[in-house]
């Protein structure tokens, strides 16, 4: 009984330590995106604001720090990541279920080989996918001249789309491999029996049993291409997607927009998957309703007779929903109350930032430095090792270059 | 509408491997044939290769005098029952009985309509809007009837459709499938290695054994002539008596075994010769036990071994003086309380209830 405790204990720690490794960055990410600074932190905290989703700043020496909703870059991004995101999703579908609905029909010790190969793209570095494709389409685009072929032989979003699908589809494959292990294949003989044509069994016994996967493939497919870099930053050539415009911008030094927009997009992926679980647990209910009715109607004859109550359940998502509003109401009033939230609160913090910023310029101002301390002297530097381009005998063995 | 079935020296071979050899059998419309024999034995190949799933390697395929060659499953007048079934679980009852119509272009109103009328031949109105999964095992399966009449085959094929019930269903199942068949009044090729559920049905029955008929006829003549001792084995119980053939008289022989001799019929297409090694076949049901054994030609002394309670009668499991073992059974009405393990009986059997077969191969449980 005691070790049992200490086991559940050891768990608990277990999973909390785990999740917070997990999810420990996300949440102080999300933090970062309400703090009115112009640099992501939750400490020094300045106040409680919704900037950087929006217009974002002006900071002191006159830069734009693009908030969010008007990052024009962002958004340009954005909508090639979306355009590039549909175009791999409707290449790598049907390539995938293609190649495993293939692999059903190989039954020979080549299915093996088959196999291999269908997966090798997931194998290869992406950066090798991402360069290799624009290395071929740059040699048709030359053989193209100036027309239509050299034209999209050079376009990034096309090369992009291309690039991506040669190993999303290989995630694709996978999935409608799985799905396709548990077909019956029996029903296809079935409805042949019964008169249907090849293309009839097709589209009405296999691609309704492929739906679940199909529409799973598209979500994954979708997903990668999304957030793919190390193949799109080469074969992107001129444009832009979500990913390169992050990237670079990460290389000038993160702004709080980047906290609003991981938070955009963790929302959504939890919305998405809310839904997706709230909808599925419907359908399971439903399904093991019409069973419960089933059992019913077999055993309203016999003694195994049970009493089916309705049961009055409050559902746990709705308690939580409620809790939550409740406290976040709570936390509103009390950041609204101690003027933590609003255009005064920015104001004075930025009074102070200024008021530092000019006490730091009048340190520096009354600091002279002379000749010999910028040459190294009291402030350090290179005295200890002497001027080496001043020395002439140093290099003096030394023949030049050929 | 019924159909002829015809199988013209039908073999089909994978790799080198015979599933089927030499198959010759003219199935009459109207008729209620079964394949039976072993898994493994060739029957749903050949099923297949009326079906049209499976070309044979050599001979043709005839349904309704016409050879099948090159016409796919689709575009054939036969219809397949599944072991598994195979209903869609994602369509409905109704829509799983109509696909065929759906699929040759009949509008929603007919084809639901005739989903309906069919619903009330197995016996389940009104049930058309459940899914599959809702149905017990024998609705299951009439619905996969149903699906499969929904055509008007001329033939319809069934690949031991009753081998997923229970014993009770299945027996129902018989009954009612031979009801079908004698209401809609088409061919009927049946496969299964459950000897019971052939006899009860069939109106002949062609028992096959790796890859071979073995023999084809009415299911008494089966059941008492066998013509080779592996069908002797496998269609019902058969205790193996072997010996040398001592003399030959018309339809009689006498055979000479290590338990002695005995007198049993023979059929004279066996060509068997005195001086040639045979069996001479008892039925568990054809022995009876004797209090005084003198009138009788064919006689054994046994010592028994075992005894079951089958309910309807009781088995005996005994050992011959040879050492060789021999089941019989009694009818549960006659009183056989006295009879124990280790007692030592005589036993009898008439000559025409026991035949003579030359050495072969008997069917292994």
């Amino acid at each position: 009984m005691r070790s049992s405790n200490t086991m559940n204990f050891l768990m608990g720690i277990y999973i909390l330590v785990f999740f917070t490794y997990l999810f420990g960055p996300l949440i102080i990410m999300s933090f970062t995106a309400f703090n009115s600074a112009e640099f992501p932190a939750i400490t020094p905290w300045e106040c409680f604001s919704f900037r950087w989703f929006n217009e974002g700043k002006i900071a002191y020496d006159g830069q734009h720090l693009a908030g969010l909703f008007t990052d024009w870059r962002l958004h340009d991004g954005l909508i090639s990541s979306l355009i590039i995101g549909a175009g791999v999703v409707c290449l790598s579908v049907p390539i995938g279920m293609a190649a495993a609905i293939v692999l059903t029909q190989v039954k020979s010790q080549l299915r093996d080989i088959y196999y291999s190969i269908s997966i090798m793209p997931v194998l290869f570095p992406g950066v090798i996918i991402g360069i290799s494709t624009v290395v071929l389409w740059d040699r048709i685009a030359g053989l193209g001249g100036g027309g239509f072929i050299s034209d999209v032989g050079r376009n990034g979003i096309f090369l992009t789309i291309l690039a991506q699908t040669c190993f999303i589809s290989t995630y694709c494959f996978l999935i409608f491999v799985a799905r396709l292990q548990r077909f019956d294949q029996t029903q296809e003989e079935a409805a042949l029996d019964l008169g249907a044509t090849q293309t009839q069994v097709f589209f009405k016994i296999l691609i309704p049993y492929l739906a679940p996967a199909i529409a799973s493939a598209a979500v994954i497919a979708f997903l990668a291409s999304f957030e793919n870099y190390n193949t799109t930053v080469f074969s992107i050539l001129s444009d832009q997607t979500l990913t390169t415009v992050i990237a670079s911008k990460v290389r000038l030094g993160i702004s709080p927009a980047l906290s609003a927009l991981a938070l955009t997009i963790i929302a959504l992926t939890v919305i998405a998957a809310v839904t997706y679980e709230v909808l599925r647990r419907r359908q399971e209910r439903k399904y093991i309703e019409s069973q419960e009715e089933f059992v019913k109607e077999k055993a309203a004859s016999s003694r195994v007779n049970k009493e089916y109550k309705a049961r009055l359940k409050i559902p746990k998502g709705i308690v939580a929903l409620i809790l939550l509003v409740i406290i976040g109401s709570y936390v509103a009033t009390q950041v609204v109350k101690n003027d933590l939230y609003g255009n005064s609160c920015i104001e004075a913090a930025d009074i102070i930032k200024k008021s530092k910023f000019l006490d730091q310029l009048q340190t520096l101002e009354s600091n002279q430095l002379s000749d010999e301390d910028l040459q190294g002297g009291s402030l350090g530097g290179n005295q200890d090792y002497g001027d080496i381009f001043g020395d002439p005998t140093l290099f003096q063995d030394f023949g030049g270059f050929d | 509408m019924s159909a002829g079935v015809e199988l013209k020296d039908v073999s089909v071979t994978f790799g080198s491997f015979f599933a089927a050899k030499n198959v010759n059998v003219k199935i009459e419309g109207g008729e209620f044939f079964s394949f039976l024999g072993p898994s493994g034995c060739g029957k749903t190949t050949l099923l297949r290769a009326i079906s049209g799933f499976q070309d044979p390697s050599e001979g043709q395929v005839l349904i309704d005098n016409k050879d099948m060659l090159g016409i796919g499953p689709n575009k054939r007048p036969t219809s397949l029952i599944f072991q598994n079934l195979a209903l869609f679980p994602l369509m409905t009852v109704a829509e799983n009985i109509a696909f065929s119509l759906e699929v040759r272009g009949v509008s929603k109103p007919e084809r639901m309509k005739r989903a309906g009328e069919l619903l009330e031949l197995i016996a389940l109105e009104g049930q058309g809007d459940k899914k599959v999964h809702q149905l017990s095992g024998g609705q299951k399966q009439r619905v996969a009837i149903a699906r499969a009449l929904a055509v008007e085959p001329k033939v319809l094929l069934l690949d031991e459709p009753l081998s997923a019930l229970d014993l009770k269903l299945r027996q129902r199942m018989r009954t009612e499938l031979r009801e079908i068949q004698k209401r809609v009044n088409i061919t009927f090729i049946y496969i299964t290695h459950d000897q019971g559920e052939a006899l009860t049905m069939s109106d002949r029955i062609a028992v096959m054994n790796e890859g071979e008929l073995e023999q084809i006829g009415q299911c008494d003549d089966v059941y008492n002539n066998p013509l080779t001792p592996f069908v002797a084995t496998f269609v019902g119980e058969n205790n193996p008596l072997f010996g040398k053939i001592k003399d030959l008289s018309g339809d009689e022989a006498k055979i000479e075994t290590s338990d002695g001799v005995f007198i049993s019929s023979i059929d004279k297409s066996t060509n068997l010769n005195v001086g040639d090694e045979a069996i001479s076949f008892v039925r568990p049901e054809s022995l009876f036990m004797v209090k005084d054994g003198n009138d009788y030609k064919n006689k054994l002394s046994v010592k028994i071994e075992n005894i079951e309670f089958e309910g309807n009668v009781k088995n005996f499991y005994a050992s011959l003086y040879s050492g060789s073992k021999i089941k019989f059974s009694v009818a549960n009405a006659i009183d056989t309380s006295e009879i124990e393990a280790s007692s030592q009986i005589e036993l009898c059997f008439d000559t025409s209830k026991s035949i003579i077969l030359p050495k072969g191969a008997l069917a292994t449980e």
